[in-house]
């Protein structure tokens, strides 16, 4: 009974908390492999891009709306959010993610400038309900390897895995 | 705070349950099985950013996963429905050891020769099914130049990415680049041109009352010949008048017809590179 | 009948007045815009400026049959030339250009003929041009003739012209998202001068453009003003005063305009050169002869434009950059060539210089951007 409550009162929290909880972010000291120096002002965007893209992923799952990844996925990040997605939808469910804390490092910016790889560990809480139901929630904590690539006015966040902590 | 306190519980909660065993590690792409526990018919589903996937499942029995179900590197977890009950967990699946594809980025594609450190290449190394493995693997980076010389940088990867940079050769022609890992190789090719003009010099000749200039055949400063259409710009300067005319060099050398004034100079340059000048009817 | 019923009554009649009266009585220019009645707008021959704008107002209305039958020398060539003679015998500006408007001046007359001087102003897609023609004008009976002054053709005698026919193509990877994969390298271009001048109508930035790379380029060059806190004032792009297409260490001038801003309000110039590699043909080959730098009052470049391939060029541009002693950069300008550039045929260019900046020059360096039909710039 106690579980029961429990879970109907994050049902009713999770998306106020979404509305209201920003993420804590970090930001390390760049520690890069590669020969190309990295400016302050492409950090900024860099960092600014990929937390923006942890909000369309949080709306793309929620609504079952793939087409909200773009433009902040591209490539195999978005081909592979995206199917998953439509997987969700056939099978009635939705995923609501929050994520709660990032501590971010970007670690290469490839010498041609045409790539830049992040590490960033993740606290995120995992919420998969079918329809109105929720079926399980959980706290994660892991590592992401991210690699955003420059498209005409931002970065787009190209490869997005979550790796071995 | 106390949504914290909830979530806490609730994460909690299918620790406790025994009904559902998961493997301690998958790899992506291979088979494996979850066992259950108990009676009836239940539901299992594990969902992750990579994938989702649904299965009706006999409790007390496994649930067997073929090679090539769950292929997406990430975070999952596997939920059991069992009737009001529900409990799940959480795993972690990992990429594919072997090396499938390459994401090589060499750039540029064109460069003037003799340049230190200018070309440079990044390789990514995924699985087949596209996860970046991001254990370190050993990657072989090699230029190998048309005359038959070769350069060569075996470089480990870490977080899944290696990278070089390579000098272009003095001769031109065109590079082959090559990223090789584990019998799966990516090759671009890296076209080494000529730079600059280099002691560009005219010649000129009288030709039916009027004056062919024309250079010798052109070079840039390590002997390579500067590739024809490009433009040498000739100038004759004669009686505080002037005729300028932009000429694509053709089999080697750039050549012009100019009107032919006694005492008349004539200067040659390509881009910012000026060449000799020489006086029309005084001799050089 | 309330006020908005007399209203209405009031209006429609007074539109029925008006019609009826416009009907009647019709305005000249009316008539002609609805199609009818261009023998309004002329008048009788009755004196040499008569005969002289009766024939602009022909060529305007392209009543060529009728222009070319009131003159006094139509023996002496034939219809299809006098129409080539303004129209262009080649594909060039002048095919499709409209004759925007006239004058005549007259310059010496006596009782049986007279020189008049008619600037006809030609209005094109790059802007206007004006072709002036001094017509001798003869009376004849009791009405005056133009004795039209026809510019031949020169014809190059048939021969053969040997081209080593240089050209680039290129293929472009495709279209997808193969990140990684190689593409083409855009062409490497950089500005070798730039220099901002202000000037009455605003701010002028000029510069020159080199490829300095091995493949031909599409180029455009941008600007952006800053004022002196750093934020944007005004961004312009260099639109057609610049040679688009650069061959390998090839040098185009570029002119960037801002009407209506005053240098003193600038801090700093972000210079955007832009280039994209572009399949091109190194022909044809255009000398320019003879410049000749004309010094204030009517400060000018003259020279002549000859055509060194056996393609007939449609539309020539002349750019030319002018130097100080030091070689500093003070001034670009440029001329559309109204008239198509054939083989080997020399025609004369004039780009006017501000006499302000005249007395600065002391070089120049010209180069002629080329369209010719079935090609690109």
């Amino acid at each position: 009974m106690i579980k029961r409550i429990l879970v109907m009162s994050c049902a009713l929290a999770l998306p106020l908390a979404a509305l209201a909880d920003q993420p804590t972010v970090q930001v390390k000291p760049p520690e890069l492999q590669g020969s190309r120096p990295l400016e302050k002002q492409t950090e900024a965007a860099v960092i600014r891009d990929y937390l923006q893209s942890w909000k369309s992923l949080r709306s793309a799952f929620d609504l079952n709306q793939p087409e909200l990844l773009s433009p902040d996925f591209v490539g195999t990040a978005r081909e592979k959010l995206a199917a998953t997605i439509d997987q969700q939808a056939k099978l009635g469910i939705h995923t609501r993610y929050q994520d709660r804390t990032h501590d971010l490092q970007i670690v290469f910016y490839s010498p041609e400038g045409l790539s830049i790889q992040m590490i960033d560990n993740v606290g995120y809480d995992e919420q998969v309900l079918d329809h109105d139901k929720i079926l399980a929630t959980k706290r994660i904590e892991t590592r992401y390897v991210v690699v955003l690539t420059p498209s005409d006015v931002r970065w787009s966040v190209r490869i997005f895995q979550a790796a071995a902590k | 705070m106390l949504i914290g306190l909830a979530l806490a519980a609730v994460s909690m909660a299918p620790a406790q349950s025994v009904h559902m065993s998961l493997p301690p590690s998958v790899t992506a792409g291979s088979a494996f099985s979850i066992p259950t526990a108990g009676s009836g018919k239940a539901v299992l589903y594990i969902v992750g950013q990579g994938q989702a996937i649904r299965r009706d499942v006999q409790m007390g029995e496994a649930t067997m996963f073929p090679a090539g179900a769950l292929y997406n590197a990430g975070e999952y977890l596997a939920i059991l429905v069992n009737g009001a009950s529900t409990e799940s967990a959480g795993f972690y699946v990992s990429p594919a050891p072997q090396p499938e594809t390459l994401g090589f980025l060499a750039k540029p594609s064109r460069l003037p020769v003799g340049i230190r450190g200018g070309i440079s290449g990044a390789v990514y190394v995924f699985d087949t099914y596209h996860n970046l493995i991001t254990t370190p693997l050993p990657v072989s980076l090699e230029l190998a130049n048309a005359s038959g010389t070769m350069q060569s940088h075996t470089i480990t990867t870490r977080n899944g990415v290696a990278w070089t940079t390579m000098d272009s050769a003095a001769k031109e022609g065109p590079a082959k680049f090559v990223a090789r890992i584990a019998g799966v190789s990516s090759t671009r090719v890296i076209d080494q041109v000529p730079g600059d003009p280099c002691g560009l010099t005219i010649t000129a000749r009288p030709n039916n009352g009027k004056v062919t200039v024309q250079t010798a055949p052109v070079h840039d400063c390590s002997g390579n010949p500067i590739p024809d259409g490009t433009i040498v710009t000739f100038t004759e300067t004669y009686n505080d008048q002037q005729s300028t005319v932009d000429v694509p060099i053709k089999q080697g050398i750039a050549r012009v017809d100019m009107p032919a004034y006694p005492g008349a100079k004539i200067s040659v340059a390509s881009g910012v590179v000026a060449g000799n000048e020489i006086r029309w009817g005084g001799g050089k | 009948m309330n006020k908005g019923n007399l209203l209405a009554l009031v209006l429609a009649a007074a539109t029925v007045v008006l019609v009826a009266v416009g009907t009647v009585w019709p305005v000249k220019a009316a008539v002609f815009y609805a199609g009818g009645g261009k023998e309004g707008l002329l008048r009788p021959s009755s004196t040499p400026e008569e005969a002289v704008e009766n024939l602009g107002t022909q060529i305007r209305l392209l009543a060529w049959e009728k222009a070319y039958e009131s003159l006094s020398n139509k023996a002496e060539f034939t219809e299809p030339e006098f129409l080539h003679d303004l129209t262009g015998y080649a594909l060039s500006l002048r095919t499709y250009a409209t004759l925007d408007s006239f004058e005549v001046q007259p310059l010496h007359q006596s009782a049986t003929d007279a020189e008049m001087r008619m600037k006809l102003r030609w209005s094109t897609v790059v802007g206007t041009f004006q072709d002036t023609r001094d017509l001798r004008v003869v009376k004849s009976g009791d009405h005056w003739a133009v004795d039209w002054p026809l510019v031949k053709e020169q014809h190059v005698p048939p021969q053969v012209i040997p081209v080593n026919y240089l050209r680039w193509d290129v293929i472009y990877r495709g279209a997808g998202d193969d990140w990684g994969s190689q593409d083409v390298e855009a062409p490497h271009v950089r500005i070798i001068d730039m220099h901002p001048v202000n000037r009455a109508e605003g701010v002028v930035v000029m510069g020159e453009l080199l490829n300095e790379d091995v493949v031909p380029a599409f180029v455009s060059v941008r600007a952006t003003l800053l004022a002196k806190n750093g934020s944007p004032l005004a961004s312009e792009g260099s639109f057609d005063m610049i040679s688009h297409t650069l061959l390998p260490k090839q040098v185009t001038p570029f002119v960037i305009r801002f009407p209506d801003v005053d240098l003193s309000q600038v801090g700093s110039i972000r210079m955007q050169p832009l280039s994209v590699l572009v399949s091109a043909s190194a022909d044809p080959v255009i000398e320019v002869q003879d410049q000749k730098f004309n010094p204030a009052p009517g400060a000018s470049l003259t020279g002549q434009l000859s055509n060194q391939s056996g393609q007939v060029v449609n539309i020539a541009h002349v750019l030319s950059t002018f130097y100080d002693k030091n070689g500093q950069l003070v001034w670009v300008g440029g001329q559309y060539i109204d008239r198509a550039l054939q083989p080997q045929t020399p025609v004369a260019f004039h780009i006017a210089i501000p006499e302000d900046l005249a007395k600065k020059i002391t070089n120049q360096r010209t180069v002629v951007a080329t369209y010719s039909s079935g090609s690109s710039l």
